[in-house]
């Protein structure tokens, strides 16, 4: 949005000025304070903006055939930074996800109140055109999913379908995410080969080219690694580094050092509710629920 | 078992609770709850072999009784195309001092034959090799006899010496004296002579016929002339008994001399060869009067002279033979020009000297040849082909008859030996080229696939060609496909990708309810209530497929503009059915509406008759539109079905996958979804085909099953499968028809089995592509 904010690095963001947090005492729903920079708030002197909010959810509740998911989350995802949701099984992370590119309305019987904004507009009004969404806030799902194509066919159905046909815009796009995905060098030799030979690590980079080539401007990844072994893992967590200059990136992951290492910000969530959300150091190193504390500290989950 | 049935009770599970809970639990392991015994293990593993056995006898069962079934048809298919065979029972020598013989009559069964020679008859026993006994013609005093030829079954006209000819029939009375044993007497009778050549030159060429124009002969009493004869008996009863003759004589301006006769069997035309090789086609007037209708070179060489001529059954193929041992078969057709002319049909074998003999089957269009040599063949009219060459004679054979069965031949030889020759031959009529090629058959003006098993009459010629039904077959199988395959995988597709969950959860059962419909139901519905119905509606159902899309575009956009916010998102998604299916009612009744409209401005009031003026298309009621409907309705359930199931089957994350990219539902279905389905998709497509192919109630029932070939909607069709339900009951056992059909049945069981089998190999191909989904 504005261009004129400075930017800041997460190390010295305050606690006070977490965008977001959870629970109804905080009425005052900080993230809306950080979105609208306009705000009185972030004008004061000596406030820390952490970034640009690029999306933000606020009271947000949704229920699947009336068992309630996710209750009252409020919480701010900041512009070109990658922020990780944890949480035990079951307690909302992808459920969460899904509402950012409006996933959920392919579930059947899923009812959500509360307001998602993208770009300061809410998602769920019915004028939004929901291609252009999910075209904007693509995402990579737990389980690499590739189609039953050959791999440039895979990395170039996006752009097609968004109506790009010339055959060198498209061959340049495909080099361009492939190499954005650290895929290109292993498999320029076979990008007409199915992408079903590809081995699991290299799907779900394949997966990751796929979603960049209809240049999103945010990735929501739910559990990128969750089935990859540690080379492959890392692999994918430098990408993510790499593609944050461009891309903000929303994760969910198990794997509490994953979220340490390549997030900006956590949020912890449990049964339905954004426990804590802050930056990633503070979250880890000194949280200020109990709870957080319990999982962090692996006593549940 | 008694555990299970204790274990609601309270206090076995108090117990159980007790046991494994506190009471021993921090002493003991709890008790493990799976027991692997020895022999529960024994149990298990001899179930897992019955169960595996009991499935590969069940398969092995199904594959057997498949071959089996294949086995008998292919038994009862494979005497069509055995080659037929030939055996020489027995040769025997005539009397030398019984004179010449001249022609021969055999009996049904094969037991006796009657041999005409220049000084009279013989008697022969033909399985013995005897001669039963002697007789002379009577009535014709002391002259000798000069020349001999059939004039129908057992029936001769006898040239004789002194320029008279008579009539002799050779009879043959079957008796059954004792105990079932057969007997048969030959016996002849003759009439009496009449004067042919005034000059009492001896007749060396003659040849009459007996029919409703009484006794018509001919005769060539010259080099170039010939003279008919008609003697007939008046009928009225004042002067009954009386005979009125009448004679005439023709000069016929040709080369060389007459050397062959031949008159049809009504006695309308008769037909004389030449040493030049030419035929004289002359008509035989009411009056006894002769007229020349055609002259034609019969032969290909130039010196050949003709020395064989001789109808078919029924007369209306000539058999031409020629000294050079050409054989040819002659129709008469209508020319360029709207003329009759002869016409050859076909070049048969040659033999390899002159052409001395032949004779006509008296069963079916077949014949035999026999020549110079002692060769015999035994050839077919309508397929132009020689089946056989029979053991045969050592020298010339001048006399040479078909059994009256067709399954034997009686020859002499020059030298005076008798020949009698079994021939094994039950389907000369069936080759691969009458099955399956054009034939030019008698009466036709050119060679066609025709398709007529039965006729009025006794000469009629068969008509088996197969293809005629086996483009019946495709035509039907292709209108419903037409009208199915669209249908059923758009309905397929918008019921798993688009409709709501609940909508769909009643529509596709409904759908599969169709498939359970007894095909006679929806033949009968089809023939009895559609026909008609289409039969007025016909330009407005062309219309629908216009109109219907348009009016649900209409509706659709009417829709997004004009209904209130509110109205709309009460309806969820998914559930546009509600609107379609008025909206596609709306759609039917104004193309039917607009249909009449259509037909009265533009096609003059009746678009049945536009049909047949504009088009030049002929209109059956019962015609393919209808059989497409209707099969098309038959085989909805089956393709949508499968697809549908293969569709919904396709894992989701492959659908989000492509909705997380931005694709809307239509790409995604299209793009997405379709090709990784396209494996049941295809096999859908090839079972419905396959169903269609085999269908028989309705083509049965719906078309007017005239095997006409030609690609027009507003015709019928005959079916193979139809073909063999029409006429299995006409078709006697054993008999050629009978194996016929059962040749129909193996190409219909060979059509879907190829039609499977490629539809296996192709969904194989395409599952391994999208294996690792
Ligand atoms: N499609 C659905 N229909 C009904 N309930 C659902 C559906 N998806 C998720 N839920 C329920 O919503 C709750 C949150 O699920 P969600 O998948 O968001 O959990 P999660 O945090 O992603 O767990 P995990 O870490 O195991 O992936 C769970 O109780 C789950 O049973
Ligand atoms: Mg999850």
């Amino acid at each position: 949005m504005s261009s004129n904010k400075p930017n800041m690095t997460p190390e010295n963001a305050s606690p006070q000025y977490i965008p977001g947090s959870a629970g109804g005492e905080n009425e005052k729903k900080p993230g809306v304070r950080i979105s609208s920079g306009n705000r009185a708030d972030n004008s004061t002197p000596g406030s820390k903006i952490l970034g640009e909010p690029i999306m933000e959810v606020r009271g947000l509740n949704l229920s699947y055939s009336g068992k309630q998911a996710l209750k009252n989350i409020n919480i701010a995802f900041l512009k070109n930074r990658i922020t990780a949701l944890i949480g035990p099984s079951g307690c909302g992370k992808s459920t969460l996800l899904r509402c950012l590119n409006r996933m959920n309305d392919l579930v059947d019987g899923v009812e959500i109140t509360g307001e998602t904004l993208f770009g300061g507009r809410n998602i769920y009004q019915p004028f939004i055109h929901v291609s252009e969404l999910r075209k904007t806030v693509g995402m990579v799902f737990q389980k690499s999913n590739p189609f039953p194509k050959s791999i440039f066919e895979n990395v170039a159905y996006g752009p097609r379908i968004h109506g790009v046909k010339n055959q060198s815009d498209l061959g340049g796009l495909v080099e361009r995410s492939l190499k954005a995905a650290a895929l290109w060098e292993e498999v320029r030799d076979r990008l007409h080969d199915s992408a079903l030979g590809l081995s699991g690590g290299q799907q779900q980079r394949l997966c990751i080219a796929r979603a960049l080539a209809v240049e999103p401007e945010v990735l929501l990844m739910d559990e990128p690694c969750s089935a990859l072994d540690p080379i492959a893992t890392a692999k994918i967590e430098d990408l993510m580094g790499d593609l944050k200059d461009k891309y903000t990136i929303i994760i969910v992951t198990h794997n509490m050092q994953q979220a340490a290492r390549v997030s900006d910000f956590t949020g912890f969530m449990l049964m339905g509710e954004l426990v804590e959300f802050g930056v990633t150091t503070k979250l880890f190193q000194n949280p200020d629920d109990k709870r957080t504390i319990d999982y962090i500290t692996g006593r549940f989950g | 078992m008694s555990q299970i049935s204790e274990a609601p009770g309270n206090h076995g599970s108090l117990e159980n609770d007790n046991a494994g809970g506190e009471g021993s639990g921090p002493l003991l392991p709890p008790p493990s709850v799976i027991n692997l015994t020895e022999k529960s293990l024994a149990i298990r593993l001899r179930r897992d072999a019955l169960a595996r056995h009991t499935v590969t006898f069940g398969g092995m069962a199904v594959i057997c009784s498949i071959l089996a079934i294949l086995f008998v048809i292919v038994a009862e298919v494979y005497p069509l195309f055995k080659k037929p065979t030939s055996r020489h029972l027995l040769a025997f020598n005539l009397p030398k001092d019984a004179g010449k013989p001249l022609a021969t009559a055999v009996d049904e069964y094969r037991e006796t034959a009657v041999i005409f020679t220049t000084s009279g008859a013989l008697m022969a026993d033909l399985k013995k090799g005897t001669i039963i006994k002697r007789a002379s013609i009577p009535g014709i005093g002391g002259t000798s006899v000069v020349s001999a030829s059939s004039s129908g079954k057992d029936s001769f006209i006898l040239g004789l010496a002194n320029g008279r000819a008579v009539t002799v029939r050779a009879q043959f009375n079957v008796s059954y004296p004792q105990d079932g044993q057969r007997k048969v007497e030959p016996e002849i009778d003759a009439g009496e002579p009449v004067v042919v050549d005034e000059s009492g030159a001896p007749l060396n060429l003659t040849h009459s016929v007996e029919g409703e124009r009484g006794l018509v002969i001919v005769a060539a009493t010259g080099p170039d002339e010939l003279t008919l004869l008609t003697v007939k008996k008046s009928k009225s009863l004042v002067d009954d008994g009386k005979t009125q003759t009448v004679a005439t004589r023709l000069s016929i301006p040709i080369e060389g001399v007459i050397s062959e006769l031949e008159l049809d069997s009504r006695g309308e035309e008769a037909l004389a060869g030449t040493s030049k090789g030419e035929v004289v086609r002359l008509n035989i007037g009411d009056d006894g009067s002769l007229q020349i209708a055609e002259m034609i070179k019969a032969v290909s060489s130039q010196n050949a002279r003709i020395t064989v001529l001789g109808n078919l059954l029924g007369d209306r193929t000539l058999i031409v033979g020629d000294s050079n041992g050409g054989v040819s078969s002659w129709q008469i057709v209508k020319d360029k020009s709207n003329q009759l002319r002869l016409a050859k049909i076909h070049d048969f074998t040659p033999h390899s000297r002159a052409v001395t003999a032949f004779s006509p089957s008296l069963r079916n269009k077949g014949f035999v040849t026999a020549d110079e040599s002692g060769e015999v063949f035994v050839r077919y009219g309508t397929s132009g082909e020689t089946l056989l060459r029979a053991d045969s004679a050592q020298g010339p054979v001048v006399t040479l008859t078909m059994a009256p069965k067709s399954d034997g031949i009686v020859c002499v030889d020059e030298k005076g030996s008798l020949h009698h020759i079994e021939v094994v031959n039950p389907h000369p009529e069936i080759t691969i080229a009458t099955l399956f090629k054009k034939m030019w058959y008698e009466g036709y003006e050119k060679p066609e696939y025709v398709w007529q098993s039965t006729g009025g009459t006794d000469d009629f010629e068969p008509k088996l060609s197969l293809v005629p039904l086996i483009f019946g077959t495709l035509k039907g199988t292709l209108y419903a496909m037409l009208f199915a395959i669209p249908l059923s995988l758009l309905a397929a597709l918008y019921t798993s990708q688009f409709m709501h969950p609940s909508v769909r959860s009643f529509v596709k059962p409904a759908v599969e309810v169709m498939a359970a419909l007894p095909s006679v139901v929806l033949g009968f519905i089809a023939g009895l209530w559609l026909a008609p119905i289409m039969e007025k509606a016909t330009p407005g159902f062309f219309l629908l497929p216009i109109v219907a899309p348009a009016m649900i575009l209409a509706a659709a956009f009417a829709w997004k503009t004009l209904a209130p916010l509110r109205l709309r998102s009460r309806i969820m998604s998914g559930m546009e059915i509600v609107i379609l299916v008025p909206t596609l009612i709306a759609a039917g009744i104004l193309s039917f509406w607009m249909g009449g409209l259509l037909e009265w401005s533009f096609l003059g009031g009746d678009y049945r008759q536009w049909v047949r003026e504009a088009m030049g298309l002929t209109y059956d009621q019962r015609n393919s539109l209808v059989v497409g409907l209707a099969m098309g309705f038959a085989v909805i359930p089956i393709i949508f079905t499968i697809t549908e199931d293969s569709l919904a089957n396709i894992p989701p994350h492959l659908r989000a996958g492509s909705l997380a990219l931005g694709a809307t539902p239509w790409q995604t279905a299209i793009r997405v979804i379709l090709p990784a389905a396209s494996p049941g998709i295809f096999s859908a497509i090839m079972i419905g085909f396959g169903r269609a192919v085999g269908e028989t109630m309705i083509v049965l029932m719906a078309t007017g099953n005239t095997p006409v070939m030609d690609w027009s909607v507003f015709n019928g069709f005959r079916a193979l499968s139809a073909n063999i339900a029409v006429e299995l009951p006409e078709a006697p056992e054993q008999g050629t028809l009978y194996r016929v059909l059962f040749l129909a049945a193996l190409l219909l069981f060979m059509m879907t089995f190829f039609v499977n089998t490629l539809a296996e190999i192709v969904r194989l191909r395409l599952r391994k592509r999208y294996s690792s989904l």
